[in-house]
């Protein structure tokens, strides 16, 4: 087991695909906060509260979470490069134990996408408290509890990173894969969301989940603005720590449980 | 055989797979036999890659049983120290270099980590291992996928038309890293949709056509029991055929002289040279005398049953599968 885990390292680390994704947290995390922080969402259209205030604080790193899309689709490559370079047949006759292979990889992307998700909050971290320390701006919450909110979304990235996998194994085709995955998160749960009805499970939707773990209900507010009901009461920042956990429970099992009988050509 | 160490036996046993109403492997049984080249031979489409895969547990079979060594290879204890497979010679990752490729399934098969650079060494890739494997050639490419499977130091090779693309020159190469395998007292299994191919090495030979068995057993004696033939182009032909069903005490006489489509003869039942000296003394011209061995001849009917209607000779060698890419 520690050797596939360790054959999915190298493999991971064979290609340039590392570098980008930590160029990409860096430009997501501590670019995008960064600029927002020193913009102020005071001067944002429409104005947001500022950062001296928790709801301001609040705002600009919830952006964070916007941004799961990028590990889960680097998630799906774990299987669909398999695939797609039809490695699969090298890697089943090295470690007939598909079962083994799936959970190796698991571990690995899971890993992979917890470093991603703490460089992104590292810079993040780093842009934020240097963003309101040029500006001479006091933030609305203690340093402390900037750091604390922001181990959120770095464990959100890591589950992203696992449903990513598994969608993978799901679905072979590597185009259409990514397709499914980036669809679902940007267009996918809002869509959803207009179904009369449906939107009362949005608590429930992996995306309901993400926002009561990171504590950032943009979504849940906008979507009670604009449909003026009442807004969605999403689930505690637990709850929705242990649902996501639940999601990317139930993902590795079909990771590790849907490649079994397939024929590999 | 003697002294050699033993590989193990590979056991077909009524394996068939079906899709949909499509039998592509049919309650096939075989067995090859350790410290010798077999050659599977048949067609293209015949069911060969299909019963390799099944075989090596990448394809569940509908029924029957495929073991090495009386288990099957998801059972084996260290799957890849035991059995090397060349199916694919494009399986690479095009970003991977010739080296990562090699380290990742040594990790996974828990080899030692010196193996990668004597494979290298070995298959003459050590000077190109470092660039990443999509500015590899159809050679360079089957050379890494042959490196792939000689990780573990298997004692079992599944060579899966190993022969595909490659020029000539790769192609004698191959036959002399086979023969040398062979010679270290490896069970070799290599397909072919060309006897030519494989005939200088392959001591037994597994025939199958459309999924099912035609002929399995040592060559020589399939070919002991499937005589050869001599084809002889003549503008004498009619002469030459009464002459040769007259025969002649010195030279013999044939059983049987075909008239084919394209005028030539084909002579059951004598040798090449007896059929020359017959038609000399006959004063009859030949223009072209071909020896077809036993098993060519019922190779190239088999191929040629397939479509090809009529031309009694196999298809043209192309790669139908990387075509179909």
């Amino acid at each position: 087991m520690n050797a596939l885990v360790k054959a999915e390292f190298r493999r991971l680390s064979a290609t340039r695909l590392p570098l980008w994704a930590l160029l990409a947290a860096v430009v997501l995390g501590g670019g995008m906060v960064g600029a927002m922080t020193l913009v102020g969402p005071e001067n944002f259209d429409p104005p947001a509260p500022g950062l001296d205030t928790e709801a301001g604080v609040r705002s600009v790193l919830g952006m964070l979470s916007f941004t799961v899309f990028l590990p889960a689709a680097l998630g799906t490559l774990a299987m669909t490069s398999e695939y797609r370079h039809r490695t699969a047949t090298h890697t089943f006759l090295h470690a007939p134990r598909r079962r083994r292979v799936l959970t190796a990889k698991l571990v690995a992307y899971g890993v992979a996408g917890l470093l991603y998700g703490l460089v992104l909050t590292g810079t993040a971290a780093a842009a934020f408290f240097g963003g309101v320390a040029v500006r001479g701006v006091t933030p609305g919450m203690a340093s402390g509890e900037v750091l604390g909110l922001l181990v959120r979304p770095a464990v959100a990235m890591a589950v992203y990173t696992l449903l990513g996998v598994a969608a993978g194994a799901l679905i072979r085709h590597q185009v259409a894969a990514l397709a499914v995955v980036v669809g679902y998160l940007y267009a996918g749960e809002y869509l959803l969301m207009m179904i009369p009805g449906v939107k009362l499970l949005y608590p429930l939707l992996p995306g309901g989940a993400t926002a009561s773990l990171t504590g950032f209900s943009y979504v849940a507010d906008t979507m009670a603005a604009e449909l003026a009901t009442g807004p969605v009461p999403l689930l505690s920042p637990v709850g929705g720590a242990l649902l996501l956990a639940g999601y990317a429970l139930v993902a590795a099992f079909v990771a590790v449980l849907v490649p079994m009988r397939r024929d590999v050509h | 055989m003697s002294g050699r160490p033993q590989g193990p036996h590979i056991e077909v046993s009524g394996l068939t797979k079906r899709y949909g109403a499509v039998r592509a492997v049919d309650d096939l049984s075989f067995t090859v036999r350790p410290g010798v080249v077999t050659g599977f031979l048949g067609p293209n489409g015949a069911g060969k890659s299909t019963t390799m895969r099944m075989i090596l547990g990448l394809v569940a079979p509908t029924s029957g049983t495929a073991t090495i060594g009386g288990r099957r290879y998801v059972d084996l204890p260290r799957p890849s120290a035991t059995v090397g497979a060349v199916l694919d010679a494009s399986a690479v990752h095009p970003g991977h270099s010739a080296r990562d490729h090699l380290h990742i399934y040594r990790t996974m098969g828990g080899h030692p980590a010196d193996r990668v650079d004597e494979l290298l060494t070995r298959l003459g890739l050590a000077e190109v291992a470092d660039r990443p494997t999509r500015t590899f050639s159809t050679g360079m490419r089957q050379r890494l996928s042959l490196a792939t499977a000689l990780l573990g130091d298997p004692r079992v090779l599944l060579l899966d038309e190993p022969g595909n693309g490659l020029d000539p020159e790769g192609i004698a190469w191959l036959r002399a890293l086979l023969r040398g395998l062979a010679a270290e007292g490896r069970t070799v299994l290599i397909s072919s949709h060309v006897l030519s191919e494989v005939q200088q090495i392959v001591e037994d030979v597994v025939v199958i056509r459309k999924g099912r068995l035609v002929a399995a057993g040592p060559l020589a004696e399939i070919e002991r029991s499937s005589p050869g033939t001599v084809l002889v182009r003549s503008p004498d032909a009619a002469e030459l055929r009464a002459a040769l069903l007259r025969g002649t005490a010195r030279d013999g006489v044939a059983d049987r002289v075909d008239l084919m489509a394209d005028g030539s003869l084909r002579v059951y039942g004598m040798a090449d040279r007896a059929v020359a000296d017959l038609a000399a003394a006959e004063r009859l011209r030949v223009h072209g005398l071909t020896a077809e061995a036993g098993l060519e001849r019922l190779f190239l009917r088999l191929a040629g049953d397939d479509g090809a209607g009529g031309h009694d000779r196999p298809r043209a060698a192309t790669d139908e599968k990387a075509a179909r890419r």
